[in-house]
């Protein structure tokens, strides 16, 4: 990483304490602005589902409802299909990294005949409404028994995934010169090892941002969910919230509840593994 | 003798097995959750359905309505139904399904004895035959906070001039006078109906100009338009009416932030509800939607239609056991909704001394009816037509057309519509 | 080196799951779609063939599909003006503070983007209710009331405030992406800026963003596709009201596909979707310069 593992870098050399704290001022507002949404969920899963959407944006209760919580947990079956939304999530980030990374490769370095075809797929895969496929998929992937099976949702996770993570990674390996993989070829080094040891670990930030990407759009994907599985017990995450809408009048305070728990788990896994990726970013710009 | 013992255990296995054999129903409805509510309801009629016939099972599909609207129209597509599934009565939804063939028709007889009320059944004939059993009685009316009421030194009106009247009273104890669900749009495509009957004191006239036999250009139908606007600038709803959804109209009716809320029966579940306060339950009530003064529409002529009902899908497997289900639910049900103020059943009820007021007044005004609306215009056409209503009623509601505007919008829409 | 980078195999065997895996999922459906877009069919039951009839309408009679795209384009422009450099400003401010102090507001910074927009929706009708909503509470304290509008119902105000929500969301993904993208610079050409003298105003725009071009062309490609592609934030909001003046392509293909049972006609707006969103496409990149790399 660039400035803070390097003694003595302090950033734009004018800037005085004054400066830095006005820096870090302006930087706190910010953040108190950004992370209240995540204050308004908390908030609002703990009330009356009464209470909600009246004229206070935030309501501060004497009795919080935590039986919001208890009842997200047991009738929103979250341990279920949180297993299950891990499966769906951790599979789809894993492949879809895997195969936007050899793809993007693919279309920066190399000459083969497919490759033009990579990049027509590439750029029609950006612009695929989801509506559009809800129908058509279902009678398609039915033909092959993928409906009502978490591979059946796995495989669009990673079609509607593949586009962007392969022009991000485009994007991080055009920075890159040839000079290393062609030397590693010289020195011997067959292709799963200059990919795995040489240009993987150069592209770090941009496996972050895949990661990232992948698995948020995924987490929080309900569309698909809803539209290709039906046994309850292979549902997703999103669809707990679900179970506490009745046709007219519905349980919101507990839907909150719902949406908290499922926004806690991305957020808790950035912050945890922000070091972990910076450690990883920063050995491998050691390297060039 | 030992093969006879063979023979005789085989075959007790097999017995053992056989009456093991599950069958499994798969049923679908939009009653998400299942722990309070007409969902509830539902899962007390299944357990006991299955107590009743061992060897069953039941398993349910449920989403919230738009999604799971989309899903029966993929499943019919795919030819996955469910065996029995709840649905809606209407021209815009059942009929489709009905037309191509992927509903059972049933047997009207069957049903006589399960004292449906008057017109529910037949809103469920096409063609000549019966495709589902209803099982609500949905009107329109206005709910409303007695304390509210007191406090602003009103009374209940009887005519729309008094309704508007009162606006001003509200706003200045800082009250919203009515609120809807604005943001799905049909509740203000129904209070555009009644208008217009409140004109013309004729229901089926939204009917005529459907089957192009009259207009929604004629003068009736431009008076209750203009009527409609009118009521929407008399200051008795908020500014946001069009982006106000269902959740939040209705908690600010149950917050006591509003003093009235324009919906149907199934809401009387307000009395009940334990998010709320005690004085708002205490204080919750309903009135018959008011007249026009010089309008030919009259205090007992009632918005009414049977919205849900519940159907079987014609490649089911297990036709006699959906049917079977069917006819327990028709027992049950009006008996375990009205218990648990759960929905409004369309069949006859048998009244608790444990009524809460508004759910007495309701059974009233349903019966003080002299004259009935069936099936709401928005729902009488095809769907193309119920989203074009939709969206010009927003437009109408936000000032961005007027009264005469919207009414030759209509007419065009129904013109295709009846081409179609 | 033509050998290393010319083997036909091993770009093959790269390709290949890819490929194989959009075809599956999104050319096929695509497909179907383009069929059904020649029909008048209502999604389920019989169906006539019409021909280009949809097209014709969409083309020539369909206002809405046009605003659609120019709400689309308006959002791009500010995307790219304003959200884009305001976030990577801010990304290079937090690369230069106390590594625990980046982190954390780093992560707290994400938090829209993690949040299901269902949420934000919510979050956002809430704040710019005309009455009870904290925005113009805010306003009519500050002696503000002739600016206190309905925004989200408001003609005038609507596709400001739905657009706000739309910046106001992905903030935290362009922050993500110029931030790791400011990782891709290698300590030495950082290092050399220094060793000029130069001031970190022109470090910057001489050295560091020329390096990190590929990187802000890929980004600046996904932003435009994303603003084309909108749907959850405007449904759940405005749902294109008041009006259609704030429609936006999905939420229109959706509403006529599924809800006015207009499913040929939904997706004839789906086709011609991906014909305008694959010619903006290649009409960014061709404005951003091409290399023999292409995208």
């Amino acid at each position: 990483m660039m400035a803070t593992s390097l003694p003595g870098r302090k950033g734009p050399p004018a800037i005085a304490v004054a400066g830095k704290s006005i820096l870090y001022l302006f930087l706190i507002i910010l953040a108190v602005l950004q992370v209240f949404p995540l204050l308004w969920v908390f908030d609002y899963s703990i009330l009356k589902s009464g209470d909600l959407f009246g004229p206070e944006l935030l309501k501060i209760t004497n009795h919080p409802q935590w039986g919001n919580y208890q009842r997200a947990w047991v009738n929103g079956k979250i341990l279920r299909y949180f297993i299950n939304s891990a499966i769906v999530v951790g599979v789809s980030v894993l492949a879809s990294t895997v195969i936007s990374f050899f793809s993007a490769y693919a279309i920066t370095r190399m000459k083969g005949k497919l490759v033009p075809l990579a990049l027509v797929a590439v750029t029609l895969g950006m612009v695929v409404p989801i509506h559009t496929t809800l129908l058509p998929n279902f009678i398609w992937f039915s033909y092959f028994h993928l409906i009502d099976t978490h591979l059946g949702l796995i495989i669009p996770y990673v079609a509607f995934t593949l586009s962007f993570n392969t022009l991000i990674y485009i994007g991080q390996l055009r920075t890159l010169p040839r000079s290393m993989e062609e030397s590693a070829f010289i020195d011997g080094c067959s292709w799963p090892r200059i990919l795995w040891s040489i240009v993987a670990p150069m592209s770090v930030p941009a496996t972050i941002t895949v990661f990232v990407m992948t698995f948020l759009n995924n987490w929080n994907e309900f569309i698909m969910a809803y539209t290709y599985i039906a046994t309850d017990n292979l549902r997703t995450l999103p669809f707990a919230i679900i179970k506490f809408q009745g046709e007219y009048s519905s349980d919101y305070a507990v839907q909150f509840a719902c949406m908290f728990l499922v926004a806690v788990v991305p957020l808790v896994l950035y912050f945890i593994f922000s070091r972990q990726i910076m450690a990883g970013a920063t050995a491998g710009a050691l390297k060039g | 003798m030992k093969r006879i013992a063979v023979a005789l255990l085989a075959l007790c296995i097999a017995g053992a097995l056989g009456a093991q054999a599950k069958v499994t129903l798969k049923m679908g409805d939009n009653l998400s959750d299942r722990s309070t509510g007409w969902g509830a309801v539902v899962e007390q009629i299944n357990t006991e359905f299955k107590a009743a016939n061992p060897g069953v099972d039941i398993v349910t599909e449920s989403y919230p309505d738009q999604p799971y609207q989309e899903k029966i129209k993929i499943y019919a597509t795919a030819k996955q139904l469910p065996d029995v599934f709840k649905y809606w009565s209407f021209s815009t939804l059942l009929k489709p399904l009905a037309d191509s063939g992927f509903v059972l028709p049933l047997n009207k007889a069957d049903f006589a004895k399960y004292n449906y009320v008057p017109g529910s059944l037949e809103s469920n004939v096409w063609g000549g035959k019966l495709y589902g059993i209803p099982v609500s009685a949905d009107f329109w009316v206005i709910y409303y906070n007695q304390k509210l009421f007191k406090d602003a030194g009103v009374t209940v009106p009887t005519t729309i001039e008094d309704l508007e009247a009162m606006a001003p009273k509200f706003k200045a104890k800082g009250i919203i006078p009515i609120v809807t669900d604005g943001k799905d749009a049909w509740p203000l495509s129904i209070i555009y109906d009644v208008l217009c009957e409140r004109v013309n004191g004729d229901f089926s006239r939204q009917q005529a100009a459907l089957d192009r036999k009259a207009k929604f250009t004629d003068p009736d139908f431009v008076e209750g338009a203009r009527q409609y606007v009118k009521f929407m600038q008399s200051g008795l709803f908020a500014d946001d009416l069009t982006v106000s959804d269902y959740g939040a109209s209705r908690n600010l009716f149950g917050q006591e932030k509003a003093a009235m809320y324009i919906m149907g029966p199934w809401e009387m579940g307000l009395a009940t509800d334990p998010s709320f306060s005690d004085e708002f339950r205490a204080n919750v009530n309903a009135f018959k939607f008011p007249v026009l003064k010089n309008g030919k529409g009259k205090i007992d002529d009632l918005e009414a239609w049977f919205g849900g009902n519940y159907v079987i899908s014609s490649a089911s497997k297990n036709k006699d056991l959906d049917l079977k289900y069917l006819k327990y639910y028709a027992e049950r049900f009006p008996v375990l909704a009205w218990q648990q103020h759960a929905a409004f059943p369309a069949q006859k009820i048998t009244t608790l001394d444990s009524d809460t007021p508004v759910a007495k007044t309701l059974v009233k005004i349903l019966g003080d009816a002299k004259m009935t609306s069936g099936t709401t215009t928005i729902d009488r056409g095809t769907p193309q037509f119920k989203d074009d209503h939709q969206n010009f009623i927003r437009e109408l509601s936000s000032g961005l057309i007027t009264a005469e505007e919207f009414c030759k919008k209509i007419d065009a829409s129904a013109e295709t519509a009846s081409k179609q | 080196m033509k050998g290393l980078f010319g083997n036909e195999k091993v770009s093959a065997a790269l390709v290949l799951p890819g490929l194989l895996v959009i075809i599956f999922s999104l050319v096929v459906p695509v497909g179907f779609a383009a069929y059904y877009s020649l029909t008048n069919w209502q999604g389920f039951g019989k169906f006539h063939v019409v021909g280009l009839a949809n097209y014709r309408q969409i083309l020539s009679a369909d206002p809405v599909f046009w605003r659609a795209l120019m709400n689309a384009f308006i959002l791009m422009v500010i995307t790219i003006v304003i959200q884009n450099p305001v976030a990577f400003a801010l990304a290079a401010v937090l690369s230069h503070i106390t590594e625990k102090a980046s982190r954390i507001f780093r992560t707290v910074f994400f938090v829209p983007a993690v949040l299901s927009l269902v949420v934000v929706a919510k979050l956002w009708v809430s704040i710019f209710n005309p009455t009870y909503g904290i925005l113009n509470k805010v306003l009519v304290a500050v002696g503000l009331k002739s600016i206190a509008f309905s925004w989200l119902s408001n003609p005038h105000t609507a596709l400001g405030a739905v657009i706000w929500i739309i910046i106001w969301q992905g903030f935290g993904w362009a922050l993500l992406f110029y931030y790791t993208g400011l990782m891709t610079v290698p300590r030495e050409i950082e290092e050399a800026t220094r060793v000029d003298g130069a001031g970190w105003l022109q470090a910057y725009l001489r050295v560091i963003i020329p390096f990190m071009f590929p990187v802000i062309s890929a980004v600046l490609v996904i932003d435009v596709i994303s603003c084309l592609k909108q749907m959850e934030l405007i449904f759940l909001t405005t749902a294109g009201g008041p009006g259609m003046l704030t429609q936006f392509v999905s939420v229109y293909l959706y509403q006529k596909a599924f809800v006015a049972g207009q499913y040929g006609y939904g997706n004839a707006l789906s086709v011609l979707f991906v014909i305008v969103a694959v010619g903006v496409t290649l009409v960014v990149q061709r404005l951003l310069g091409r290399n023999d790399d292409s995208l």
